[in-house]
């Protein structure tokens, strides 16, 4: 009998119907809704500035927004669209046919990391047209405080866009591995955001424990760094001008901490799914 | 052999207990026993869904918990669920492609199976405004999508109503007639009866009897009649003479029409494949 090899197809087969079944909700809906309101209001929010140029300020709402509400979203995404498929007993017709396991887990990954590119796809697009406009209107009103050449740099948009969606996809990848092992959906979300903040804070355990001089603590936070990404890596663009655009180098070793850290994860979320009981 | 764990102190429910069985090519087996007595656990070993704590199952040679074991393999779970957002269409031809069908041959193979379960006029509404009857019959479709040879399906009249109860026996039966081996569950004994060419009976995990259905429910030894109406006096002679032979005449009762009869002669059987929506 001829072999059952991984399947491409199949996996990319998954991963449409969990961007369809993940775009159709409510939720998702919401949060998109939210991101949009605090993009477009933030120059209403003006008040909370505490003294950085007013761009600056409006990319940072839109990138806080983003990350946020897109770490929210892609955390409850992951977990609930994989226990949909277990308790609704969906995985069971699907798992009967001759898939791999791999490909489901697979499948999954890619489904909510699509998703969280459109997600962050469209409050990109948004933050750059929010950002010409405003830019425009303040060229108008204060025409002698432009000064040529250090406009906003959409480029290092993109590129803030796109250190966001890949900070998204290796939280993906985390939560999924804690969803394949975990019983119930409600621990795999606890748990998603708990690894959030592992991976937001543990640079400032780092450089505490080395002002203390810990040896212990030391010793634990280079376990845990070892074990989790350090999110800060991805604040590669957080300027707005085209003269701090990092070196092409730069961001390609980024994006290949992202994807390793998201493999790791994933093949281990492999391993233990393909010993669950469905 | 399959033991769950239960609890946190290492005790064991053994839900299949030293059951061995052997489905042969062609034959329609069901599968029989009260709610929990493991016929569910059963199927989910055979198409490799769980692990056997000991033995093995194999389907037409090969072990069940390989990916190759499924590829003959059509499954209809108890209370089907799919994607609900899926047209019937969408649903039939997501499983075929998961089975490697592709182009045209999936697009008839699709319009084929539709049109076997009856579900031709409905199959471009939404799964999600199927009622049960048509789950069933689409997830029907679905099973046979790949032309499997072995068919498992687990209480597939289950909440179905009779006039689709007798429309899913007609399907197993012409099923079996184009060579497909079918191994069922379900409730409905009487139906059962007339579907299957041997039955097993699963009691607290344990095989407690298995035959052929014409041995195991089979003549024994006694005989029933069924005449016109007859008045007293004829069936008084009728009681005389066979005690004149020492016989003994034990029950008359009054033929009466199944209730199931009466139901689908009110029902009526023309085409349902739009009806029934939630």
């Amino acid at each position: 009998m001829n072999a059952v090899r991984f399947s491409p197809v199949r996996t990319w087969l998954i991963a449409g119907n969990t961007l369809r079944e993940a775009a159709r909700q409510r939720f998702f809906q919401f949060l998109l809704l939210l991101a949009f309101a605090l993009t477009l209001g933030a120059r209403w929010l003006r008040d909370f500035n505490f003294g950085a140029p007013e761009l600056k300020f409006l990319a940072d709402c839109g990138f806080g927004a983003m990350a946020f509400l897109g770490a929210a979203l892609t955390i409850a995404a992951t977990a609930q669209l994989f226990f949909s498929e277990v308790e609704n007993r969906t995985a069971l017709t699907l798992l009967a046919k001759p898939v791999w396991r791999a490909e489901f887990v697979l499948g999954k990954l890619l489904g909510v990391a699509a998703l969280s590119a459109v997600f962050c796809a469209l409050l990109t697009g948004l933050l750059s047209l929010t950002l010409a406009w405003r830019e425009a209107e303040l060229a108008r009103m204060l025409p002698d405080a432009a000064a040529p050449g250090v406009g906003v740099s959409h480029a290092m948009v993109a590129l803030g866009g796109l250190m966001q969606w890949l900070r998204l996809l290796v939280l993906a990848a985390f939560t999924l591995l804690v969803a394949t092992f975990a019983q119930s959906q409600l621990f795999s979300v606890v748990t998603g955001f708990l690894i959030l903040v592992v991976c937001h804070l543990q640079h400032l355990a780092q450089d505490a424990y080395a002002r203390a001089g810990s040896a212990a603590g030391l010793i634990a936070s280079g376990f845990i760094s070892s074990v989790f990404p350090d999110f800060q890596v991805f604040q590669i663009a957080d300027s707005l001008s085209a003269a701090d655009l990092p070196v092409a180098g730069d961001v390609v070793r980024v994006t290949l901490y992202a994807f390793g850290y998201a493999a790791v994860a994933v093949g281990l979320a492999v391993v233990s799914f393909r010993r669950r009981e469905i | 052999m399959k033991d769950f764990a239960v609890g946190l102190r290492g005790l064991r429910l053994r839900a299949v207990d030293h059951v061995s069985l052997a489905v042969r090519p062609g034959e329609v087996f069901g599968l029989l026993g009260p709610n929990g007595s493991g016929k569910s656990t059963t199927i989910k070993l055979l198409l490799g869904l769980l692990e056997p704590t000991a033995g093995e199952c194999t389907i037409f040679g090969v072990p069940s918990g390989k990916v190759e074991a499924r590829r003959d393999v059509g499954y209809l779970p108890e209370a089907p669920n799919f994607y609900r957002f899926l047209t019937g269409r969408e649903l039939v031809m997501f499983y075929g492609r998961m089975c490697g069908l592709a182009g045209a041959a999936l697009r008839e193979r699709v319009d084929e199976m539709i049109a076997l379960v009856g579900l031709a006029g409905a199959a471009d509404r939404r799964v999600g405004t199927y009622s049960k009857g048509m789950l069933q019959r689409i997830g029907l479709a679905q099973a046979l999508v790949h032309d499997p040879r072995l068919l498992i399906l687990d209480e597939p009249t289950a909440g179905v109503d009779p006039v689709g109860s007798a429309e899913m026996a007609e399907l197993i039966l012409a099923l079996k007639a184009r060579g497909k081996t079918v191994l069922i569950t379900s409730h409905l004994l009487g139906q059962i009866e007339e579907l299957c060419d041997r039955v097993a009976i699963l009691d607290r995990g344990r095989l407690v009897a298995e035959g052929r259905v014409a041995d195991l429910a089979g003549a024994q030894g006694r005989l029933s009649f069924e005449t016109d109406a007859l008045p007293p006096e004829e069936i008084a002679a009728l009681r005389a003479w066979l005690e004149s032979r020492g016989r003994k005449l034990e029950a008359v009762v009054p033929a009466r029409r199944r209730l199931e009869e009466v139901f689908r002669a009110h029902v009526g059987r023309g085409p349902r494949d739009t009806g029934g929506g939630r």
